[in-house]
C-alpha cells in the first residue's frame, strides 16, 4: 500500500495529511512545491503548509514549546540551520538514515550538509541555503576592495557617498557578522570538541574590525539599529556605495531601484587581511522530521521530495532562494535568477557554520548582547568579556 | 449546642474546601514545585542531563547583571507609574465624586481602560507613538522614534500602564472618598477652611486606609508587569522587567531550573514588598484587610 | 449632590468630567480609526481616517486564526467565570453565614493569591501540563484563570452576601415554605445581582490574560485572543499587519465596552467591595 517506501505497520490506510511547518514564504514557491510533492506521491499523502511567524526567533519559540510538549501534529519542520543541534539533542527531530539520508545529501554542497549534521548524524535534509556577498556600486568603485581595511578607507575617501551598509542591530545578524569576521581571522567560537574556543588573537582582530567600522564615518549613525532589510532599503536609496547582505537584495533592487541595480556589482565578502581566506557564515532552511509525528515514513518521503533538486530549482526560480544542490548552479534557469551563481557557489563551498551546539540560541544572545553597540566595543577587554559570556551560556547557567 | 457548632464548622469547611483546594493545587503546589526545580540543572533541551545543583541557580541569577538590571527596570516602571497614578487617580476620583453632570457617563468612561485587554491597550499606544503610523509625533511636532531608545521607551510603557490602571486606583480612592462625611467638610468650610486645607486636613487623613490599600495593590500589580513590555519592546533597549526575564528563561529557553530560580526570587520579592508595606504603615492595612469582606 | 460650591468650581468639575471622558476614550477611538483606514492610509499619521474601509475586518474573519481564538476566548472565559463564581459562592456563603475557624484561612489564602505573581508558576505549570496533557487545551487555561479570580470572587460575593437580609429566609420558612422554596424564591433573587456582577469581573480577568495564554497554549486549539493578536503572523517578513491587529482589537474591545457601559454601577460596587468597604 505504501509502495516502495519503508512502511510503518501501524499507519492508518486513509491518506494522511502531513503538516509542513515553515516560515511564510511570500512568493508561493513552498506552496507549489508542497502541492507537487503530494501529487507525486500518487495520493499516498497530502501535504499542507502550516505557516510560522515571519521572525526566526518567534518561529523557534513556537516550535520549541510545542515539541517540548510532544506535539504530534508536527510532521515536517523547515529548520533554520542554527536549530540542528538543539532539536537533535532534545530528541525533537528524527535522524535521517540509510537510503533517504543518501538521497538527501547526494550532490549537495558539503557545507550545507554539515549544517544539518550534529554528532556525526544527519538530522535534516538540506533544502535552501544562503550566504552574504559584498555588493558595491560599479560606477563609483573601480576594483572592489579585498579586505575590510581597504573597503573602509575606500568608503571614507568617497565621502558622503561612501557609506557601508551592514547589520549592527542587537540580534542574530550581529552574531553572524562577528562569526564571519572571526572565521576569516582564523578563529572559531567553539573548539571542534564543543568547548569554548574564541582564541585571543583572532577574536581581538575581529573586534578591532567591528570597532573600526562602527567608528568610521562610513558606517553612519543607523548602524546600531540596522538589520538586513534596513541595509537593503538604505542601499536602494542610491547613496551608499557598499553593502554586506544576502542575495535577496538583487531581485529587490531590480524591482524597486532599477537605476541602482544597473550599477550594482558583487564580489566576495572582504577578507581580514589580504593573504587570509574569506570565510562567510552559512544560512538557510533544512527539513527535519518531527519526532512525535504519526506518519514518520510518509514524512521522510515527503521531505525528501521537498528537498529534491527539482523542488530546489522551483524555490530558486520563484522564491529567489539559493539551492543546496551544487549542479543546479550550472542550470541555465538558476543562473538567470542568480547572475552571480559562480561567486555564490564559491562562497558556499568554503562557508563556515555558526556554533553547532544545543545552546546556540543562548550563545548567540550572549554574543550580540556583548557586542552591541559596535561603537562601544573595547577590543582589549571585550575578548575576556565575550569569553566569559559565551562560557556561561555554554554551561546554560547565566541569565540572558 | 456543641454538636450544632461542630456541624456548622464542618459545613463551613466543606463549602470552602473546593476553593481552598483549587487555590492550593494551582498555586501552592506549583510554587513548591518551582522551588524544587530551581535546585536542579534542568533544561528541556538537555532532557537527559537533569542533575541536582543545590543553590547554584540562585547564585547564578543573583550574580547576573541581567537580573539586577531587570530589577531596576521593574522598579523604575513600578515607582514611575504608581506615583503618577496616585495623583491622577485622586484627581479622577474627585471629578467622579463632584461631577455636576454626566456622573454616570464619567464613571462608565473610566471603566473602559479597566476593561480593555492590556495587550490591546499596549498595541494601541505602540501604534500611536510609532513614527510611521502614529499621531503622537504629529500632535507634538516631534520626530521621535519612541520605542528605540531606553528612556523614551520607558515613557511609553509607563504612560500605557498609567492610562490602563489609573481608573482602578481612582475607583478604590472614590470608595474611600465617599466615606468622608460631608457634614465635616461643610463645617470646616463654614469655619473658613480653604479647599486646599479641607483636602489636606480632613479628606486625606480620613482616606489613609483606602490610599494604602490602593497603593499596595497597584504596587504589587505593577511589579508583575509583563504584557505591556512584551508587546511594546519585548525587552529591547534595556527595558526588560523581571517577569520578562522569567518568561524568556522558562518559555523561550526552556531552562526550567534556572527559570524556576528566577520565579522563586520574583515570588520572594513580592512577599518582601507586601511585608514592607504592611510594616511601614503599621496596623492600618492589617486591620483593613483582616476584617475586609 | 455634593457640588454646592461656587459656579467657578462647577465649571472646573464640568471641565474635569469632559477631560476624563476624552482621556478614557482616546486609544479606543484611535484603534477604531486605525482599523477602518484602508491599507494605503495606515501610515498617514492622522488620528481620524480619511476614507473608511472594512477590509481589515474581512481579512481577520477570513483567516482561520482569529475566529478560532475568539471562540477559545469566549469559551474559556465563560467556563472560568462559571467555575470561579460557583466555588466563590460556596466559600462566601460559609464566610458570611457560618462561624467556623476556616474563615481566616480562606481570606488569608485569597489575599495571598491576589498578590501572587503568575510568572512564578508558569514554569512548573508548563512542565506539569505537558506531562498530564493539559498543554494547549481549554482546561489548561481554565484552571489558572479560576484560581487567580477566586480571591476577587470570594471578596466581592461576600460583600454582596453581607447585604442580603438573611432573616427573610427564616421568615419564609415560618410561613411554610420549604427550604428549597425559601432559597429559590427569596434568597436567590436577592443574591443574583451580586453573582452576576462577580461573573462579569471574573470574565474580564480571563478575557484580559496574556501571560498564561502565551505560555500554556500554542495553536488554534486553545490560543486566546490576546495571545493571537500579539503573535499575529504578517503576510510578509517585513510588514507588521497593523490593520488586522487593529481590527481584531476592536472586535474584542466592543463587547467589554458594552458590558462596562450597561453594568457600570454594579462593576464599580464589585471592584471596590472587597478592598475598602468592610
Amino acid at each position: 500500500m505504501c509502495a516502495s517506501v519503508g512502511c510503518v505497520p501501524r499507519e492508518p490506510p486513509a491518506a494522511p495529511t502531513l503538516r509542513w511547518y515553515v516560515f511564510d514564504e511570500p512568493s508561493g514557491a513552498f506552496a507549489e512545491v508542497a502541492q507537487r510533492c503530494a501529487q507525486a506521491s500518487g495520493g499516498a499523502y497530502r501535504l499542507e503548509i502550516a505557516p510560522l511567524p515571519t521572525d526566526a526567533d518567534q518561529q523557534r519559540e513556537q516550535l520549541v514549546r510545542r515539541l517540548a510538549a510532544r506535539d504530534r501534529d508536527i510532521d515536517i519542520i523547515g529548520m533554520d540551520v542554527i536549530w540542528t543541534a538543539e532539536f537533535a539533542e532534545a530528541g525533537w527531530v528524527l535522524p535521517w538514515e540509510g537510503a533517504v539520508a543518501e538521497q538527501a545529501t547526494e550532490g549537495r554542497i558539503s557545507a550545507t550538509v554539515q549544517s544539518a549534521v550534529y554528532e556525526g548524524r544527519l538530522w535534516a535534509a538540506p533544502f535552501t541555503t544562503n550566504t552574504q556577498l559584498l555588493w558595491y556600486r560599479t560606477d563609483r568603485v573601480e576594483t572592489p576592495p579585498k579586505t575590510w581595511t581597504e573597503m573602509i578607507s575606500m568608503a571614507e575617501a568617497l565621502g558622503e557617498r561612501g557609506m557601508i551598509q551592514a547589520q549592527g542591530e542587537r540580534y542574530e545578524g550581529l552574531t553572524v557578522f562577528f562569526t564571519s569576521l572571526l572565521a576569516s581571522a582564523g578563529g572559531a567560537v567553539l573548539a571542534p570538541t564543543g568547548g569554548l574556543s574564541l582564541q585571543e588573537a583572532p577574536t581581538r582582530e575581529a573586534l578591532e574590525i567591528m570597532k573600526r567600522l562602527a567608528a568610521s564615518p562610513a558606517a553612519g549613525p543607523a548602524l546600531s539599529t540596522a538589520r538586513e532589510d534596513q541595509a537593503r532599503l538604505g542601499f536602494e536609496t542610491g547613496k551608499p556605495s557598499f553593502m554586506i547582505n544576502y542575495t535577496f537584495v538583487w531581485p529587490s533592487a531590480r524591482k524597486n531601484a532599477p537605476e541602482v541595480a544597473a550599477n550594482m556589482g558583487w564580489t566576495r565578502w572582504p577578507a581580514v587581511a589580504e593573504d587570509r581566506p574569506r570565510r562567510v557564515t552559512i544560512g538557510g532552511i533544512n527539513l527535519g522530521i518531527g519526532a512525535y509525528t504519526r506518519y514518520p515514513a510518509f514524512a521522510f518521503q515527503a521531505a525528501a521530495c521537498v528537498a529534491s533538486a527539482d523542488s530546489q530549482r522551483l524555490a530558486a526560480r520563484r522564491g529567489g532562494l539559493p539551492p543546496t544542490t551544487e549542479a543546479l548552479y550550472d542550470d541555465p534557469e538558476v543562473r538567470r535568477t542568480f547572475p552571480f551563481a559562480d561567486l555564490l557557489r564559491a562562497t558556499l563551498k568554503d562557508a563556515v557554520q555558526r556554533a553547532q551546539t544545543p545552546v546556540y540560541n543562548d550563545i548567540s544572545l550572549a554574543i550580540s548582547r556583548t557586542l552591541h553597540p559596535m561603537k562601544d566595543i573595547e577590543p582589549g577587554s571585550d575578548v575576556d568579556t565575550l569569553r566569559e559570556a559565551v562560557g556561561r551560556a555554554l554551561r546554560s547557567e547565566g541569565l540572558l | 449546642m456543641k454538636s450544632w457548632m461542630r456541624s456548622e464548622s464542618r459545613l463551613g469547611w466543606l463549602l470552602c474546601a473546593p476553593a481552598i483546594l483549587t487555590m492550593a493545587v494551582v498555586t501552592a503546589y506549583p510554587i513548591a514545585y518551582a522551588f524544587w526545580l530551581s535546585l536542579f540543572r534542568y533544561d528541556l533541551r538537555f532532557p537527559r542531563e537533569r542533575t541536582f545543583v543545590g543553590l547554584a541557580n540562585y547564585a547564578s541569577v543573583l550574580t547576573s547583571e541581567v537580573w539586577w538590571r531587570s530589577m531596576v527596570n521593574t522598579l523604575i516602571i513600578t515607582i514611575g507609574s504608581v506615583t503618577v497614578e496616585l495623583v491622577l487617580g485622586f484627581a479622577l476620583a474627585l471629578v467622579m465624586h463632584r461631577a455636576v453632570f454626566g456622573r454616570r457617563t464619567v464613571r462608565a468612561a473610566v471603566l473602559v481602560p479597566y476593561g480593555i485587554i492590556t495587550v490591546v491597550a499596549a498595541l494601541a499606544w505602540k501604534f500611536a507613538f510609532d513614527p510611521t503610523t502614529g499621531f503622537v509625533n504629529a500632535l507634538l511636532g516631534l520626530d521621535q522614534a519612541w520605542l528605540t531608545e531606553r528612556w523614551s521607551a520607558f515613557l511609553v510603557i509607563i504612560f500605557t500602564e498609567i492610562w490602563k490602571t489609573t481608573p482602578f486606583m481612582a475607583l478604590l480612592l472614590l470608595a474611600g472618598l465617599t466615606l468622608v462625611p460631608d457634614d465635616l467638610l461643610r463645617a470646616a468650610r463654614v469655619d473658613g477652611a480653604s479647599a486646599t486645607q479641607r483636602f489636606f486636613k480632613i479628606t486625606l487623613p480620613l482616606m489613609k486606609p483606602a490610599i494604602l490599600v490602593a497603593l499596595l495593590f497597584r504596587t504589587l500589580d505593577a511589579f508583575r508587569i509583563f504584557d505591556t513590555v512584551f508587546v511594546q519592546t519585548r525587552g529591547a533597549q534595556d527595558t526588560e522587567t523581571v517577569s520578562v526575564v522569567g518568561y524568556n528563561t522558562l518559555v523561550v529557553r526552556l531552562n526550567l531550573g534556572l527559570g524556576s530560580a528566577v520565579s522563586v526570587l520574583i515570588f520572594v520579592s513580592v512577599v518582601i514588598i507586601a511585608v514592607l508595606f504592611v510594616k511601614a504603615f503599621g496596623t492600618s492595612v492589617d486591620r483593613e484587610q483582616g476584617e475586609s469582606p | 449632590m455634593n457640588a454646592e460650591g461656587s459656579s467657578n468650581e462647577r465649571v472646573l468639575w464640568g471641565f474635569g468630567s469632559v477631560a476624563v471622558v476624552v482621556y478614557a476614550l482616546i486609544p479606543v477611538v484611535w484603534i477604531l480609526s486605525l482599523s477602518l483606514k484602508p491599507s494605503a492610509d495606515l501610515n498617514d499619521n492622522r488620528f481620524f481616517p480619511r476614507a473608511v474601509s472594512f477590509d481589515h475586518y474581512r481579512t481577520i474573519f477570513q483567516d482561520i486564526q482569529f475566529p478560532a481564538a475568539l471562540w477559545n476566548s469566549v469559551g474559556i472565559a465563560t467556563l472560568s467565570s462559571l467555575l470561579a463564581v460557583t466555588l466563590g459562592m460556596f466559600a462566601a456563603y460559609a464566610i458570611v453565614r457560618l462561624r467556623f475557624p476556616g474563615r481566616r484561612l480562606v481570606l488569608g489564602a485569597a489575599l495571598s493569591i491576589a498578590i501572587f505573581p503568575p510568572i512564578a508558576i508558569i514554569g512548573p505549570l508548563f512542565d506539569l501540563w505537558r506531562a498530564v496533557g493539559l498543554f494547549d487545551t481549554w482546561a489548561g487555561l481554565v484552571l489558572p484563570y479560576m484560581t487567580f479570580t477566586l480571591p476577587l470572587a470570594i471578596w466581592s460575593l461576600s460583600a454582596f452576601f453581607r447585604e442580603i437580609p438573611w432573616d427573610l429566609e427564616k421568615a419564609a420558612r415560618m410561613d411554610g415554605a420549604t427550604p428549597f422554596q425559601a432559597f429559590s424564591r427569596v434568597i436567590a433573587p436577592l443574591a443574583a445581582p451580586g453573582v452576576f456582577t462577580t461573573s462579569i469581573l471574573v470574565f474580564i480577568f480571563a478575557w484580559n490574560d496574556f501571560l498564561f495564554a502565551a505560555s500554556l497554549t500554542s495553536t488554534n486549539n486553545a490560543r486566546t485572543v490576546p495571545a493571537a493578536i500579539a503573535f499575529f503572523t504578517g503576510s510578509s517578513r517585513f510588514e507588521l499587519p497593523t490593520g488586522s491587529i487593529a481590527a481584531a482589537s476592536v472586535v474584542v474591545t466592543v463587547p467589554i465596552i458594552m458590558l462596562v457601559l450597561v453594568f457600570q454601577r454594579r462593576i464599580v460596587a464589585g471592584l471596590t467591595a472587597g478592598a475598602v468597604k468592610g
